[in-house]
């Protein structure tokens, strides 16, 4: 574990360089424990690191570190949470770059849905952008890199995969990742309660339509 | 109601960011100048209010009924009834068209009574790519924004705050990553940086000298503005208030709170240079800025 200084108003803590749902449940559990405290902001937790912010005026970066050291050592073993939700998001495998991920792959298009749809994922965490939520593993079958250069625009329910990973882009963006197809559903309504269809901790399966 | 006569080009209502939903991927949105919008809001004593935030000057607003209204922003002036300073709040007639000019990249109009609109999520700013908050677009002519009820005291016109420093070094803070890009916040330190194409609120994009590099890639983690992003390619990015709120760039530096209104105000054209300050230091700084909108 490594806590440095991330600004002048925040922390970062990183408990290891791998992705692991143990770690995640602790990263998690140390963000929780942080926003209870006095001058805490909000915590970030990812795959195996939290940002903890705090308020300056209120709290000294030496006074954050050694809480939030103290935290971290409090929830190194935390039990793993049980099963999230299932969140099911029915997809039609159309995308522009299903034949070539499944040449990458050295599999069939058929093949690459039939192993894209046929299991569930867990929900790691949110980013990126509002309700996009990072789900994995992918079979490791399926080669997936990161685009070379990313697309300008990815339309909003584009089901996509990189590096082991799978999301549904709730909004038009910019995207770097691999489209394999697409879903009516929109996985971010900022009037709807909670706004995310898709939270950290849900399990997330794709139905072929 | 504030009615807009010339809109900019990228105006959008702003408040203080939008806090409590970075774990479900909602970026904080805000100001990209805090400081000046801290100022606007105190001159016309709404220390809470929404204000507008104007990219692409000028701007031109009239009000309903007479109000105090305050200018902030880089290298401003006002002309109303009479050629006005920013950074001052003053009494505008009902009707009375107000034209905020100069070359900021960022400035803010606050009106007493401030602008009336709900909170989405927690705010009233707006985050454009996603199209969040009570009005989430760009401002455009012949917009109508309600207002918040007046005061009618006169004598809250005059008051005045000093125009902060808008040069010299930014103070950054050691990123947490640095250790990780052997060599390159030394070079970004020594080196000299302007600002590039396709700068925008989502981050400052930094042209100087070349920091590529290679390894591997980093784990996806939480990041914020004013992070010093370093993609592969080599151009920093400094993390603005629309950046997201996770990434996988090394951060290999992130500017003191104080000065993000500096870097976001950064001009084309314009030199930047940056320099190592403790968190202490930052904190004290911090400290300052708001000691100096308490006294009015």
């Amino acid at each position: 574990m490594r806590i440095s200084a991330f600004g002048d108003a925040a922390l970062f803590l990183e408990l290891e360089q791998k992705i692991d749902a143990q770690i995640l449940a602790s990263a998690v559990a140390i963000a929780d424990a942080w926003e209870n405290g006095e001058g805490a902001g909000e915590a970030v937790p990812a795959y195996a690191s939290v940002l903890l912010r705090f308020d300056p005026l209120v709290l000294s970066p030496e006074a954050a570190q050694a809480r939030a050291r103290l935290i971290a050592e409090a929830q190194r073993e935390v039990p793993r949470p049980p099963p999230g939700r299932l969140i099911e998001v029915e997809t039609r495998y159309d995308g522009p770059d299903l034949a070539a991920v499944a040449a990458l792959s050295g599999v069939t298009s058929q093949d690459l849905v039939e192993l894209h749809a046929g299991r569930e994922y867990t929900a790691f965490f949110l980013g990126f952008m509002p309700g996009f939520a990072y789900c994995g593993t992918l079979d490791p079958r399926i080669v997936a890199p990161r685009l070379e250069t990313p697309r300008p625009r990815v339309p909003a329910g584009a089901v996509a995969i990189a590096d082991g990973q799978t999301a549904v882009y709730p909004f038009d963006s910019p995207g770097g990742w691999r489209l394999i197809g697409r879903t009516a559903l929109r996985p971010f309504d900022a009037a709807a309660d909670p706004p995310a269809l898709i939270v950290a901790g849900d399990r997330v399966r794709f139905i072929p339509v | 109601m504030l009615h807009i006569i010339e809109a900019g080009l990228r105006s959008t209502v702003q408040d203080d960011p939008r806090r409590g939903r970075a774990r479900l991927g909602v970026p904080g949105a805000g100001p990209a100048d805090p400081p000046a919008l801290a100022a606007a809001r105190a001159l016309v004593d709404e220390p809470d209010s929404a204000v507008i935030e104007i990219v692409g000057l000028p701007f031109t607003f009239r009000c309903d009924d007479r109000r105090i209204v305050a200018v902030t922003g880089r290298d401003i002036s006002v002309r109303a009834a009479s050629r006005l300073p920013g950074w001052m709040g003053f009494a505008v007639r009902p009707g009375e068209s107000v034209t905020v000019l100069g070359r900021a990249r960022y400035a803010y109009v606050a009106v007493e009574g401030g602008i009336a609109l709900e909170q989405v999520l927690g705010s009233r700013a707006t985050y454009l790519p996603s199209s969040i908050g009570p009005l989430p677009r760009i401002l455009t002519t012949g917009d109508a924004l309600p207002l918040g009820p007046s005061w009618g005291d006169p004598g809250r016109a005059g008051r005045r705050l000093p125009t902060p420093a808008y040069d010299g070094a930014i103070p950054v803070i050691a990123g947490p990553h640095a250790d990780r890009v052997p060599g390159a916040l030394a070079t970004f330190l020594s080196g000299e940086w302007s600002v590039a194409e396709g700068s925008d609120r989502m981050g400052l994009r930094l042209a100087g000298p070349d920091l590529a590099w290679e390894g591997p890639d980093l784990l996806t983690c939480g990041v914020l503005p004013g992070a010093v992003q370093l993609p592969r390619g080599g151009a920093p990015i400094v993390l603005g208030p629309d950046a997201q709120t996770t990434g996988g760039y090394p951060v290999i530096a992130v500017v003191a709170s104080a000065a993000l209104g500096r870097v976001a105000q950064a001009l084309p054209g314009e030199r930047l240079r940056f320099t190592v300050v403790t968190a202490d230091r930052a904190a004290a700084e911090l400290r300052a800025v708001g000691a100096a909108f308490a006294v009015i």
